[in-house]
């Protein structure tokens, strides 16, 4: 009878998952092959993909050196991250240290910090592109009694975090207030790991005399750096893949003057506007490698400060 | 000393609250103001009057309801894609042994770590090839066909049940589709909701999938209808407002209602 069930689960098994399988080949393996074979070819859908060599790869590396086209969406991504995720990083755990305090109305207060989470991409945009109208926006109408000249945000491009025009605002800047305003998700996550603690780590430390910043330096975050660890991953997957919002605040064209102009955008302008399939092709193969050897190396170097249960390995 | 730190503390979270929802709530202030109050007066707070009219005014201008019943249909069908085949799916990797299983279940999660930049493409042209351009059955149809995320979240529901359990079904004569469908299914409820309460979610806000795969106005969801509008009722921000948020209102009644199956799921996997 064993034996016989067995046997059934040997070929059920392959049935149940067929539906995946169907789709490991057709939208996995398919595109993979495909993809690859297009980076290496002139394709503009119309007309058959022909091969010619790895020009497409030289024109990205060209690019990159000269800073403009593929290079300057590289730039534009990587200032994003670089900004973004570290904000969003230290946001997302004082929220949640904050959510974690034993007070009067903590379900509601969780409740009211993730809501603007729940907001879809497509009206969030919508609604920062009228609180940031360098003009008739309310955050520059508060701006107005610091700036003699307020940020110029989703019509300028300038980077707030630079030594050229420290504070003066542009694209990426609001693309990047936008983001933290949807810190929830990230939020939820360490809200979590916060109550996965061992409250005694907390009480052995009160006895020793530390206080509350020596508490939160030296249990808290240690405790938490594994999560710390699995959002910067994630959040450099995010910053790489964004689009819709980035593609609705430049009215899809990563304007102005390619400022907002992140990395998946010109993927898709390379594809569906120019029609270069070969060249997008040849975009998304260096995307996958550099996202591996990123992560490939983060995990190498989390070896140095990432604690599992509070043992460094 | 104790209730005093409390008291700040509360103070902190309100003032907070405050931070995140004074966006939303300018948001539907804006979306009962006057058109002129708007343009002439863009920093004031409170609506001169309260105009509802501005909702009607926006359900005219755009195809509002043509959209809604697009952005239903695109939701359904891809809720009941991933119900089935991620499920099914589930079931293979975690009720039932067969020789290959760990290698194909590596490989579906190695499948979440590839950018969609790389796939993306060669399934436009895919999906053109077999006539779906145009049709939101080229969004819906590879629903149909798994999901490795939530296959790995209902994998892990699925191995907390009791092996036991199955064994007896057998012993009794029951299929493997039996099983599934008459224990597993409804032992993990709290699973499936999630899951397709994700899924809703991400449909309801997909936007690159109608922007790559539609083109026709009547068949574009909400969220691909309405930066339509955008682009073309740039200075029409009451009636701009007055759509978000009807866009956004079932999104937020639907977490405030379900709450904890969100939350489960996203701690429990990572992301949404």
């Amino acid at each position: 009878m064993a034996a016989e069930a067995r046997g059934i689960q040997r070929w059920s098994g392959w049935l149940f998952v067929s539906p995946w399988l169907l789709g490991l080949a057709l939208l996995f393996v398919y595109p993979f092959v495909a993809s690859l074979i297009w980076s290496f070819s002139e394709y503009d859908l119309l007309t058959s993909p022909r091969y010619i060599g790895t020009d497409h790869y030289e024109r990205i590396a060209s690019e990159i050196v000269q800073g403009k086209g593929f290079g300057k969406a590289l730039w534009n991504t990587f200032y994003y991250a670089a900004v973004s995720i570290p904000l969003s990083t230290i946001m997302a755990i004082c929220l949640a240290v904050m959510l974690n305090w034993q007070v009067r109305g903590q379900a509601i207060f969780r409740t009211l910090f993730y809501l603007p989470s729940m907001v879809p991409m497509v009206a969030t945009s919508i609604l920062w592109l009228w609180l940031l109208d360098p003009r008739d926006g309310m955050v520059n109408g508060l701006l107005s009694f610091f700036y003699e000249a307020p940020p110029l945000w989703f019509q300028g491009i300038q980077e707030g975090v630079s030594t050229s025009s420290p504070f003066q605002f542009g694209s990426k800047d609001g693309l990047t207030l936008m983001s933290l305003w949807g810190v929830g998700n990230f939020m939820l996550i360490y809200l979590a790991a916060l109550g996965d603690i061992d409250g005694s780590l907390y009480q052995a430390a009160e006895l020793d005399g530390a206080g509350s910043f020596q508490k939160f330096r030296h249990i808290t975050l240690p405790m938490l750096s594994p999560i710390i660890f699995f959002n910067l991953i994630l959040g450099i997957i995010q910053s790489v893949q964004a689009f819709t919002q980035v593609y609705l605040v430049s009215e899809g064209t990563g304007q102005p003057a390619e400022s907002s102009l992140l990395i998946s955008l010109q993927l898709f302008l390379a594809a569906f506007r120019d029609l270069e399939m070969g060249y997008a092709s040849a975009i998304a193969w260096v995307l996958f490698v550099f996202l591996a050897l990123m992560t490939w190396g983060l995990f190498r170097s989390s070896r140095n400060w990432v604690h599992y249960r509070g043992v460094r390995i | 000393m104790n209730n005093v730190a409390g008291k700040w503390k509360w103070m902190a979270l309100l003032c907070v609250s405050g931070m995140f929802l004074l966006p939303l709530l300018l948001m539907l202030l804006a979306s009962v103001k006057p058109a002129e109050q708007l343009t002439g007066d863009p920093y004031s707070l409170l609506p001169d009057r309260v105009l509802f009219q501005n909702y009607r005014d926006a359900l005219e201008s755009i195809p509002y309801v043509k959209y809604l019943a697009n952005s239903i249909v695109l939701c359904v069908g891809s809720v009941a894609g991933t119900l089935i085949s991620c499920s099914l799916v589930a079931y293979g990797f975690s009720r039932l042994k067969w020789r290959g299983r760990n290698l194909m279940f590596a490989i579906m999660i190695g499948t979440m770590l590839l950018p969609w930049h790389v796939t993306m493409i060669p399934r436009f042209v895919l999906f053109s090839e077999l006539g779906l351009y145009n049709h939101l059955a080229a969004i819906i149809l590879p629903t149909f066909l798994g999901d490795a995320f939530y296959i790995f979240l209902l994998r892990q529901f699925f191995l907390s049940i009791p092996e036991e359990i199955s064994e007896a079904a057998r012993l009794d004569g029951l299929s493997e589709l039996g099983i599934y469908w008459r224990i597993i299914l409804p032992l993990s409820k709290p699973a499936l909701i999630t899951v397709a309460m994700f899924q809703f979610v991400a449909s309801w806000n997909d936007f690159s999938g109608p922007l790559l795969y539609l083109s026709d106005h009547e068949k574009f969801p909400l969220a691909y209808g309405l930066e339509q509008f955008v682009s073309s009722y740039a200075d029409q921000t009451h009636l701009l407002m007055a759509a978000s948020v009807m866009f956004t209102l079932p999104m937020i009644i639907l977490f405030v209602v379900a709450q904890k199956s969100f939350t489960r799921g996203i701690t429990m996997t990572g992301s949404k």
